[in-house]
């Protein structure tokens, strides 16, 4: 199409383009703007698009003040268990299934499909009432602990791309004697390491995007995750519109540098199964 | 070769203990609870269809429903189109793909609330900057989220949804495409196709599977919306006004601020025969417009 498009059109295009983009990254820009402003900028008409003054004291409250700095320690937490045990124990059951027959094979198979359609709303209430038998309300184990049992999409994306390795890897390792942990841990874990980029990133986003588990689950405010401390802020009318973007930044910013480290897995694995961790 | 039951049995026992305690259990306890009063520490109580029965002649839920129903049909056709259109405008001969990509796609990973706080903001009635463009242009200012029209405040919720949503959409519309050969792009130029021709004639035809699954997956999410009114509602105390109520909130203010498990739990079912209904809809409908090779 390149050469015959005419030059207007192309304007026309990247007129487009722009604009669109100005309007999406606009909310970013401005939650940056105003975490920057202070108390009397941030209710001035015309509003200051750079903030001068320039405060960077926002963050400074933010972090210390309104436990942040806390927060996002609490958020890291989650997320680096939750990662950790998802990609195990997704890898773990993805190489079962694809490398052993057994008799429940197709059932768990298809019952890994179905769990997808199950929506969170149904299990929820008994999963509640699982971890308050466990007197677990209150901690960080019902948003950890099943990650350890690997989700369905987890088993899902790593099971297709074990299928596509070679099946002379499992023979040849079998022949040197090798037992089947050892095959899975010493030769297709490290593997799937593509897929298990790509699995690592939507949990990171599922996690530390995730508010409903942390709303139900948590009371203390001491071990709030960012989105809860979030939440707080805005409803609590004595603070300051800055800083509440201060927050928000903070919440942000840790997502955005891991896709942008990551930005090729990601968007192959959305656009590949369609779904969002 | 290794004994293959036993080592399969082995390697799936994660997900199998997944399937028993937290999907299995949860599923049939949730059926049974949907029958039964309890409140989280009692035991429960069995009291039949009253569940449902409160759930299907109550006001409430039906409120939330149409609210949500309203919701999803501004905001599916909305997001799916612009999705569309920056897929086709990127799928173009143009430079820095990446980047536009990128800026597009920002808004999908922002977490809800961050997302969900400055909107609030640019909402302000006073001070928000949405108002200020609106009158540097010379328009009137508008309540948005606050509006006494209740179909601003819906539109104004879907226009932040098409905002955090959008790029997902185009990401996938954005890979329909780039199956559709170039030669045939090529070829039909060669006959005298113009732009529109061709978008119409063969990228439509070739990505409607995926406009068909990124409508679905936008109507369940809008079905599901939840994380959005907690950001622009603010704290979801016991009482929800009314015009703001969608399923997901009675759903969560029934069953843990309430202790309402049993109409929660009716809820929740009701919710998900409903948009069960609604794919299946949609899927019937599918076979008459969408086009497959």
């Amino acid at each position: 199409m390149t050469k015959a498009t005419p030059p207007w059109t192309k304007a026309l295009m990247y007129l487009l383009v722009l604009a669109g983009a100005v309007v999406m990254m606009f909310p970013f820009i401005w939650m940056l703007s105003t975490s920057f402003k202070t108390l009397g900028a941030v209710s001035q008409m015309p509003p200051q698009l750079i903030p001068n003054p320039f405060r960077f004291d926002n963050y400074a409250e933010v972090w210390n003040k309104v436990d942040f700095g806390r927060y996002t320690f609490n958020s890291f937490f989650i997320v680096v268990f939750d990662m950790a045990g998802s990609l195990l124990s997704c890898a773990f059951v993805a190489f079962g299934l694809a490398m052993y027959k057994f008799k429940l094979r197709g059932l768990v198979y298809a019952f890994m499909l179905g769990t997808l359609l199950i929506p969170g709303q149904i299990t929820m209430i008994p999963t509640y009432f699982i971890w308050k038998q466990f007197h677990a309300l209150n901690t960080y184990v019902p948003l950890i602990a099943p990650s350890f049992f690997a989700g369905a999409f987890g088993i899902f994306l790593l099971h297709q791309y074990i299928k596509s390795l070679p099946k002379e890897l499992y023979e040849s390792a079998v022949i040197d004697g090798c037992s089947p942990p050892g095959i899975f841990f010493k030769i297709y874990l490290p593997l799937c390491k593509p897929a298990l980029a790509a699995l690592g990133i939507f949990t990171f986003m599922g996690a530390w995007n995730n508010t409903l588990g942390p709303l139900i689950y948590l009371q203390d405010r001491k071990m709030y995750t960012l989105p809860l401390g979030l939440m707080y802020l805005k409803n609590e009318s004595s603070i300051n519109q800055a800083v509440i973007m201060a927050g928000a930044v903070i919440t942000t910013l840790p997502v955005v540098l891991v896709y942008l480290l990551a930005q090729k897995q990601f968007v192959q694995g959305i656009a590949s199964t369609g779904l969002k961790g | 070769m290794h004994k293959q039951g036993f080592w399969g049995y082995i390697f799936t026992l994660p997900f199998l203990i997944n399937i028993v305690v937290f999907i299995a259990f949860p599923v049939g306890f949730s059926a049974y609870i949907s029958f039964a009063r309890w409140d989280l520490f009692n035991s429960p109580e069995w009291v039949g269809l009253q569940n449902w029965i409160r759930v299907v002649e109550g006001r409430e839920f039906w409120i939330g429903m149409r609210n949500v129903g309203v919701f999803a049909l501004i905001f599916v056709p909305a997001q799916t189109l612009l999705a569309f259109g920056v897929a086709f405008l990127l799928n173009q001969a143009i430079r820095g793909k990446a980047m536009w990509r990128l800026f597009y796609f920002l808004p999908v990973i922002t977490p809800w609330l961050a997302g969900g706080v400055v909107w609030y903001w640019m909402f302000n009635y006073r001070y928000g900057v949405l108002n200020w463009l609106l009158s540097s242009a010379g328009l009137t200012s508008i309540r948005w989220v606050d509006s006494p029209h209740w179909l601003v405040v819906v539109a104004s919720i879907a226009m932040v949804n098409v905002w955090k949503g959008m790029g997902q959409s185009m990401i996938i519309l954005l890979a329909g495409m780039q199956n559709v050969p170039k030669e045939v792009l090529e070829s039909s130029q060669i006959d005298g196709a113009t732009g529109w021709k061709q978008l119409t004639k063969i990228v439509f035809p070739i990505v409607t599977p995926m406009v068909f699954l990124v409508m679905i997956l936008s109507t369940i999410a809008a079905f599901h919306a939840f994380d959005v009114f907690l950001a622009l509602f603010g704290s979801i105390s016991a009482g929800i006004p009314e015009r703001n109520v969608v399923p997901n909130l009675i759903i969560y203010r029934d069953a843990f601020l309430l202790f309402k498990m049993g109409p929660a739990s009716a809820a929740a079912w009701l919710l998900f025969v409903i948009i069960l209904v609604i794919t299946l809809f949609q899927k019937y409908f599918e076979k008459r417009w969408v086009h497959y090779d």
